[in-house]
């Protein structure tokens, strides 16, 4: 979804890590433009105004404009991020030229609504498989979500990528058989019940013994190798 | 409790726990998870005792992933024997964690239950643990 946002950047003269820390000291995240057939530009950013962004409605697949000091001021989506795992802060982004004219490529989240009968008639649980579909649309046409009613499902149905309701524009990706979501029977408690006996039986003996797995032996491979090279000899 | 099949060798070196689990690091099934904020050999009992609190505590209703398996093997001389002639006999099995890393997954519950199953299962782990769940979700 194409919004009237502009983000500011300025290009990177130098390049590398030292350089990228340096960058995220002074309160920006190092950064890269590249797409439609242009040479890509190491730009940074302020952090902030990429947050704003991404945790909007359309989120990554918001197209905005891109201003960078002395140069281009383009169209762009987010493609790719680098996030810290432990800290959870923004390390460096991937920005993409967009070519409005040209269809292409997004993965866009499938939302259910509605609580299956599944659930609540027979105790199911509604388990959903894939999160996003992929599509192919103009960028002016990218939904922020799709919708997908799940009402009437009952254990052991599902809904598949087919059943969301696409415009005539927007051409689906994803295979049409793959599942979103589907209402599965509830086997968690008798699964723990049957393994707690069995783990309860060892820890009863004296010593706790852990148990020995299988060793892949390297003898047959050795019986083989032979065999082997006697055909190649033959 | 948890362990592999079949290994190629019987016994490990005991190895490094440096850096941080790039990989692994975000929910990829569920829609909450707990992340491990340090490092750790995490046991086979350990991600046992974790998997029961949580299932006792959402009853029924939810979905659990474990996305951690204790793979590694650690030895142990028996008490009282002099040191030399070789090393020890297995005696369990642990999960190396780095910090990051995402150790269960919960689905079908409501934020407040799975955080609920989620404390509890972090009071059987040996590492500082949070809360986290999947990206715009309300």
């Amino acid at each position: 979804m194409r919004k009237d946002i502009t983000v500011s950047a300025e290009v990177r003269a130098s390049r590398g890590k030292n350089e990228a820390r340096r960058t995220r000291r002074a309160g920006k995240i190092p950064a890269v433009v590249y797409g439609a057939f242009q040479e890509p530009v190491s730009i940074a950013v302020n952090p902030r105004e990429f947050y704003r962004i991404v945790r909007g409605a359309s989120g990554y697949n918001t197209i905005f404009n891109l201003a960078i000091a002395g140069a281009e001021t383009t169209p762009v989506m987010v493609v790719d991020q680098q996030v810290d795992p432990v800290s959870g802060a923004l390390l460096h982004a991937d920005f993409k030229r967009i070519d409005l004219a040209r269809r292409l490529r997004v993965s866009v989240p499938v939302h259910t609504v509605g609580e299956a009968k599944g659930i609540k008639l027979q105790g199911g649980l509604l388990e959903i498989v894939t999160h996003s579909i992929e599509i192919e649309c103009l960028p002016d046409d990218i939904p922020e979500r799709f919708d997908i009613d799940v009402t009437e499902l009952m254990i052991g149905q599902s809904k598949r990528a087919s059943d969301v309701v696409l415009p005539a524009s927007i051409k689906l990706l994803s295979p049409a058989d793959a599942v979103i979501a589907h209402v599965v029977a509830l086997r968690a408690e008798a699964e723990p019940a049957a393994e707690e006996a069995v783990a309860a039986t060892p820890e009863a003996g004296a010593a706790p013994a852990a148990g020995e797995p299988e060793v892949i032996k390297k003898g047959k491979k050795e019986e083989e190798a032979p065999a082997e090279e006697k055909g190649k000899k033959k | 409790m948890m362990m592999p099949k079949k290994v190629k060798y019987r016994k490990q070196q005991r190895g490094r726990m440096a850096g941080k689990a790039w990989r692994g690091s975000s929910i990829a099934f569920g829609d909450f998870g707990l992340k491990a904020m340090e490092c750790a050999w995490i046991t086979d009992r350990q991600i046992e005792a974790a998997r029961v609190a949580m299932t006792r505590s959402i009853k029924r209703g939810g979905k659990v992933w474990i996305r951690l398996f204790p793979d590694k093997p650690i030895t142990k001389k028996p008490a009282e024997t002099r040191m030399g002639k070789g090393k020890g006999a297995p005696e369990q099995w642990v999960a190396v964690i780095r910090p990051g890393k995402v150790l269960f997954e919960m689905e079908g519950v409501d934020r407040a239950t799975a955080f609920s199953a989620m404390r509890l299962a972090a009071h059987k782990l040996p590492i500082k643990t949070k809360f986290v769940s999947r990206d715009g979700l309300e």
